[in-house]
């Protein structure tokens, strides 16, 4: 919801009971004044009838109004005096309505008279309808007006606001000089658009020192690994070596081998964790398969795995060739390292999703791990833990779904564009 | 054959340096940009080794001042930063090849020997180890005049064994030449082997010399006396 309705909705809330509030009060107050107004009325007539009394010659009972109901009667028996609210029928309405009487008893030559007069309090509740009508006005006017002024606040008001939010919703690292958020005439706004360029430039200042740490970093670890192993190659052509020594020499070639890739695998992940790939036109996933099953065809051979391979509708993929060769090569690599014996690998492509199975035993350890880096199923094989890892973070820079199952023996994982 | 080596670090230049003196080359070497700017104005080279991170300057300049120079030298880039940027940059500017560190000597042997074939149009286009006469054009073998039919991966293989002749190369070296980058978490030995024995058959049938040694633990010798 927005803001502005929010305010909206908020000050309906409290001006609606107290324009209740208001219109009872009012309507209160204005009925005590009329009938302040209908009794003072109604003792002036009560005294005139007085004075009419003594100008009268003889005794008898005068009506003072046509309907008869005000009249001065001559009686024997005093009965209560004074107001009394009570209904009266009107011929003219045809129905009962309300009335205010005075009763009273005057003693005069020895005789005693009635002295009743009546007004109706009809204007009572036209008055309470016409209040009820003059809040329900009031309460529209209020409803509108509040539209009226909500909409040309958010129109000029929070406009610069606006502004703002869509800068940041567009707002991209990697293109960070396009972006500046605009001094504004608001106070706040303009305190909010310095305090945002501050933090941009925070965060862009820190990008880049990251990328140059990864790049760096880089750097300082691959040139001695290229020392040690170039030494080890020279050191490889000495004829004098005894197979003992050889085997050591292998295994520390090895690990060599290792620690590059480890590095090489820790630097491409923090790439891309740092979108500092670029996604450049649309990729076929269906050739990128394809000439990635024909690379290792050798190797289903030498490892008696059965490819199927069934890539009837090709995708096209907005992404960076780069991350998609090495997202389907971990993906099938990782089908064949962990297959069984005479197993198979099953790839299937369609309706924007790939689904790569491979036969072999159900995992050791829980789903969630999976892509977790340095998370291996079976720490015997050769595998550096971060092949899925890699596969996860592409997936997510590019905003695919990736899913694991495991079914009929069958390891599953499958991508949805 | 004269090569120019451009590295900082001192301990790799002389690896690379005594590697490919072993092979006959003629290895001169600058240490920082100054020096190799110099170098690589005043002489000229069959191929320059450059690495792009250089102390005073940047290893892409050299690059781009030896193609200003109109220099015939194939230039191969070896950068620590593998970064596709640098690479796309680095040719672009007019190197022939890009080598990431760390990387193997006998990898960046076949490299130069490669390109040295590539540039050097007028001279002999074939490779002769005795019996054995490849035509890299037409990636073609004979052996006694008579025609092997190989697969791809059997002719890089026999093709990668020559251009390292007499050298111990390990099994690691070959599946990466094999297969690239890639194949870094690939347990390709057994595999390599596979492919080594095919080779090693079609060659003999046709008469050949054996000449694969293998060491043990290590890997390969492709010993021609």
């Amino acid at each position: 919801m927005k803001l502005i309705s929010k305010t909206l909705i908020y000050y309906l809330l409290i001006s609606l009971p107290l324009l209740v509030i208001a219109g009872l009060l009012s309507y209160f107050l204005i009925k005590a004044e009329l009938r302040d107004g209908t009794d003072e009325t109604l003792m002036s007539e009560k005294v005139n009838a007085q004075k009419l009394i003594h100008s009268l010659k003889d005794s008898k009972t005068i009506y003072l109004s046509s309907d008869s109901l005000s009249n001065i009667k001559l009686i024997s028996g005093k009965l209560n005096s004074g107001f009394i609210d009570t209904l009266i029928y009107d011929q003219e309405e045809n129905e009962n309505v309300g009335a205010r009487m005075l009763r009273s008893y005057y003693d005069f030559n020895n005789n005693t008279y009635q002295i009743t007069v009546v007004k109706t309090t009809m204007e009572e509740e036209e008055l309470l309808e016409g209040i009820l009508a003059a809040f329900a006005l009031i309460i529209g006017f209020l409803i509108v007006s509040f539209v009226i002024v909500n909409w040309l606040l958010s129109k000029t008001l929070w406009n610069p606001f606006y502004k703002t939010l869509s800068e940041l919703n567009k707002y991209e690292i990697k293109n960070h000089e396009q972006h500046k958020f605009t001094p504004e005439k608001t106070l706040e706004f303009n305190q909010l658009n310095a305090a945002l360029n501050k933090m941009m430039e925070k965060i862009y200042s820190d990008y880049v020192q990251q990328k140059e740490f990864t790049e760096n970093a880089s750097h300082e670890m691959q040139t001695p690994l290229a020392v040690v192993k170039a030494n080890l190659s020279l050191l490889m052509q000495s004829p004098h070596l005894k197979e003992d020594e050889m085997n050591r020499l292998q295994i520390i070639e090895n690990t060599i081998k290792k620690l590059a890739s480890l590095n090489k695998a820790l630097i491409l992940l923090s790439k891309i964790e740092n979108n500092q790939f670029e996604e450049n036109g649309s990729i076929s996933i269906k050739q990128f398969t394809s000439k990635i099953t024909d690379n290792y065809i050798d190797l289903f051979q030498s490892k008696n795995i059965t490819l199927e391979l069934n890539l009837s509708e090709d995708v096209m993929v907005k992404m960076n060739p780069t991350l998609a060769e090495i997202l389907l090569t971990n993906l099938i690599q990782n089908a064949i390292r962990h297959n069984s014996e005479n197993g198979k690998i099953i790839i299937e492509l369609k309706e924007n999703q790939l689904t790569i199975s491979n036969s072999g035993e159900p995992l050791t350890v829980p789903k969630e791990h999976l892509f977790m880096r340095f998370k291996k199923n079976d720490a015997s094989k050769e595998s550096l833990g971060l092949g899925l890892a890699i596969v996860n973070s592409i997936c997510k820079l590019n905003n695919f779904k990736i899913d694991y199952s495991y079914k009929n023996a069958l390891h599953t994982f499958s991508i949805n564009f | 054959m004269k090569i120019l080596l451009i590295e900082d670090e001192p301990e790799l230049r002389k690896s690379i340096k005594q590697y490919l003196h072993q092979e006959g080359y003629v290895v001169e070497s600058a240490s920082d940009f100054v020096k190799a700017s110099e170098k690589a104005g005043v002489y000229d080279y069959d191929c320059v080794l450059v690495d792009i991170t250089l102390p005073k300057g940047s290893g892409l300049d050299i690059v781009k001042q030896l193609k200003e120079s109109g220099s015939k030298a194939g230039i191969i880039i070896i950068s620590a930063k593998n970064s596709s940027g640098d690479k796309i940059k680095g040719l672009d500017l007019g190197a022939d090849d890009y080598l990431a560190k760390p990387f193997d000597l006998a990898e960046l042997n076949s490299r130069i020997k490669a390109l040295i074939r590539r540039r050097n149009f007028d001279g002999n286009k074939s490779i002769v180890v005795n019996e054995i006469i490849i035509l890299p054009d037409q990636r073609q073998v004979t052996v006694n005049n008579e025609l092997v039919a190989l697969t791809a991966k059997e002719y890089d293989l026999l093709l990668f064994f020559i251009s390292n002749k007499n050298r111990v190369v390990s099994k690691n070296t070959i599946a990466e030449h094999l297969w690239g980058d890639d194949s870094d978490q690939m347990d390709s030995h057994d595999f390599i082997y596979v492919h080594l024995r095919n080779l090693r058959k079609k060659l003999m049938d046709k008469g050949c010399t054996d000449y694969v040694q293998t060491i043990y633990g290590i890997g390969y010798n492709f010993k021609v006396s």
